[in-house]
């Protein structure tokens, strides 16, 4: 009993003597000793190095011969074993070859068994192994037979109906051809009408929020599923719900149906009903809380139906701002995503009141903040802030231009492709403006480091990463192009720099928007003075 | 320093030993955020008159492992006779009171649209739905002079067995699913398709506009743009 409680101290596994004894409660005659044998396991197995021991003691054949046992040994076996084999890549191929099948096929022949209880607990085990080992011979056949097991346990009214929905989950997460799967098999018209017949169980409820995010995370066939069975208000409401796993839950299937381009062009989600619950919960002193809304508005914010106003009037922009400064940097940089996706194709209006609430010497601030994910966030938002109307670009200027200023010193030193490509493709926007601002990201080009130190742009083009030499390029055509005044003396400097060199080393490289950009830029150079490509 | 430039303009056929990735390269100028201004002609054949209205396409969402792209398109100065409209859309059935609407007010439609990038592994050249035959399919293709090179293997397997990789030219179908800026009942249909191609080296496509029941071959021209700016800017957005 002491096992079954989570608040149970866990047992160390690795202590020889501690091993040794659990081994003589399993091999013990009795049903309640080997019970409480395998529970302590199922509890207290974490670390795959636990696994292995376990594994190396013989305890996996001893589960095995276990599960031939009493109902309670059974099903205290099936879970002992999913607890070994969970996420282990080592353990889990074991028990394919144990015995040339024999245990994978009888935890497959109690899925079918007359105990819900036993039935869910072989399709846990069986989740498992499929999601540990690429080698699993039945594959998608035995995966999708799982998806309807898992569904007929679901109207077990009590805890195998509770828990039946988490399996579910776990087994189609990430899985697109499960997700399909579930969605042939009607999982989403199942799910929904438990969700809209009233859950009193907090965790039945969770489970099947849960459920219904991860069907929905890839497939449009099921986020349109979803909203076609009015089940859109339920998932807002439970946003309100008292218990916190639920709340996380409900913005996560959220997140799911938002990740729509389709929807989100119809204005599904850009209204009060979602948006004001979902910036109470910014509020919540959970940071799982926090960055579950946060993922959710992320996607909501993006707004195609130029609503975002609503978003703003909700006092959105001033939490997401907030929050950019919090001591967790995973919360900064999902805020700052937020950020970023609000000022996708936004209008001047809403940029201005995203650059005044967090500020332009904040912001130079986050793009040089300790963390790689938050320097990238910020870089992109500033590269969104500069886009649209050519007067956006003055942002960059705003106090003494400190933000492009620390474009460029971040440019200098950026270790990763994703911070170099954000950050080219803010200058590569700031370029396309007016001759002083090309002037000013000439600047930045060979401002930064000494005189021996190659300027970023060099190191970038030669970069293995596709996109950073095209965002890189696109730098370099906004800055010759002709159409605007002193390129003669930009291309010059780019000359004398071994810049358009560079380039002609490029005019066949292997990415085709490279070679295609390349070539666009020296045509424009040719006009000021170099013939040769 | 003079450099000689390797030409492949032609896509090469996939061989059987070719794992490689076959579909079209990822292109700045097709991606989230950017947009297209130009013009759709409608032949009339009532009046036997050229006719064009303004056009504005945004790219919304871009998959490219999946083939998909999708956007809105915006017509401007749609005109008044009961011929198929821009976007596709057909005049039909209108209601006294829309028709006042149009004769007297600015008219502007957007459509939401969803495409299918012809990967050969997600789409191929035939569309097989939307009531298009396959020489429907090769008669609007053929329009496209960048499709001559391919349309032999294109009439033998649909192109399955082309390598677009490195081809400069991205061959789509474009659906209008719905109407964003006004209702269902509004008169308008968005029945058919457009065949279209798309240029990486500028960013230009070319579209004809598919629908048994419209004048065939009305054409979509569109052109990068980049507004106010001197030079091209890039917006982005990333789900979670």
């Amino acid at each position: 009993m002491i096992y079954q409680s989570k608040l149970a101290p866990k047992y160390d596994f690795l202590d020889h003597q501690n091993l040794e004894f659990l081994l003589s409660l399993l091999n013990s005659k009795n049903d309640n000793v080997t019970g409480l044998g395998a529970s302590i396991i199922t509890h207290s197995c974490q670390t795959s190095a636990e696994q292995w021991a376990l594994y190396e003691a013989g305890v996996f054949q001893k589960l095995v011969d276990l599960i031939g046992g009493s109902v309670s040994q059974r099903d205290a076996s099936l879970e002992s074993l999913t607890a070994i084999i969970k996420n282990n890549h080592e353990v889990t191929p074991k028990i394919l070859e144990f015995e040339n099948g024999r245990a994978l096929n009888l935890i497959i022949k109690f899925t079918i068994d007359k105990s819900p209880r036993t039935r869910l607990l072989a399709c846990a085990c069986l989740i498992a192994v499929s999601k540990t080992s690429s080698r699993y011979v039945e594959g998608i056949e035995l995966e999708s037979k799982l998806i309807y097991r898992l569904l007929e346990l679901l109207e077990d009214p009590g805890q195998v109906g509770d828990e039946a929905s988490f399996a579910l989950s776990s087994l189609i997460e990430e899985k697109e051809d499960l997700q399909k799967l579930a969605f042939e098999a009607n999982a989403i018209n199942k799910l929904c009408f438990h969700l809209q017949n009233g859950l009193s169980c907090p965790k039945r409820l969770q489970g099947i929020l849960q459920a219904l995010a991860n069907i929905c995370s890839k497939l449009e066939i099921c986020r349109s599923k979803l909203l076609d069975l009015q089940a859109f208000d339920l998932v807002s409401d439970a946003l309100r719900h008292d218990c916190t796993d639920i709340r996380v839950a409900a913005c996560i299937c959220l997140r799911s149906l938002s990740r729509s381009v389709k929807n989100l062009s119809a204005g599904y989600f850009m209204n009060e009903t979602v948006i004001i619950p979902l910036l109470q919960l910014l509020h919540d002193p959970s940071i799982s809380v926090q960055l579950a809304a946060l993922g959710a508005i992320s996607n909501i914010v993006i707004d195609f139906t130029r609503r975002k106003s609503n978003f703003i009037h909700c006092g959105g922009v001033k939490l997401l701002a907030e929050l950019s400064m919090a001591m967790d940097p995973v919360v900064r940089s999902h805020s700052l995503r937020a950020l970023k996706n609000l000022t996708f194709l936004a209008d001047r209006k809403c940029k201005e009141v995203v650059l005044s609430e967090i500020t332009a010497s904040a912001l130079a601030s986050l793009i040089r903040d300790p963390e790689s994910a938050v320097q990238e966030q910020a870089l992109a938002l500033v590269r969104n802030l500069v886009d649209g109307c050519v007067q956006s670009v003055d942002y960059a200027f705003t106090e003494n231009g400190i933000i492009l200023d620390a474009i460029g010193r971040q440019l200098q030193y950026a270790s990763k492709a994703e911070i170099g490509i954000q950050g080219m493709y803010a200058l590569s926007n700031i370029a396309s403006g007016s001759k002083v601002q090309k002037d000013a990201v000439m600047d930045q080009l060979f401002q930064h480091g000494g005189m021996n130190t190659q300027p970023f742009i060099m190191r970038f083009l030669h970069s293995n990463d596709n996109q950073l030499r095209t965002a890189s390029i696109w730098v370099l055509i906004n800055l010759t192009t002709s159409y605007c005044p002193g390129a003669a003396g930009r291309v010059l400097k780019l000359r004398n720099a071994g810049i358009i060199l560079q380039l002609k080393s490029m005019v066949n490289d292997p990415c085709l928007d490279v070679k295609l950009r390349v070539r666009a830029t020296l045509s424009q150079c040719m006009k000021y003075g170099d013939s040769t490509m | 320093m003079p450099v000689r430039v390797v030409e492949s303009s032609t896509p090469s056929q996939v061989s059987g030993a070719n794992s490689g990735n076959t579909l079209p390269q990822a292109c700045s100028l097709l991606t989230v955020g950017q947009t297209f201004s130009g013009t759709q002609n409608v032949s009339s054949l009532q009046n036997e008159k050229d006719e064009a209205w303004r056009v504005n396409v945004c790219i919304q969402g871009c998959d490219l492992d999946h083939g998909y792209l999708c956007g809105t398109m915006e017509a401007l100065n749609v005109p008044m006779a009961d011929t198929p409209g821009a976007n596709g859309l057909r005049l039909s059935s209108l209601s006294p009171t829309w028709l006042q609407f149009m004769t007297h007010q600015f008219y502007q439609v957007v459509t939401f649209w969803e495409g299918e990038i012809v990967d050969g592994k997600n789409y191929t050249f035939f569309t097989g739905k939307w009531e298009a035959m396959p020489e429907d399919d090769i008669r609007h293709w053929t329009k496209f002079p960048s499709f001559l090179p391919l349309l032999s293997r294109v009439e033998a397997d649909g192109g399955k067995t082309l390598d677009l990789s490195n081809y400069q030219y991205i061959f789509m179908r474009w659906k209008e699913q719905y109407f964003v800026n006004v209702g269902e009942d509004c008169g308008l249909t968005i029945a058919g398709f457009y065949y279209v191609c798309f240029s990486c080296i500028d960013g230009s496509i070319s579209g004809f506009y598919y629908d048994p029941k419209s004048s065939p071959f009305q054409k979509l021209e569109l052109k990068a743009t980049n507004g106010e700016r001197s030079g091209y800017s890039f917006s982005t957005y990333e789900f979670q």
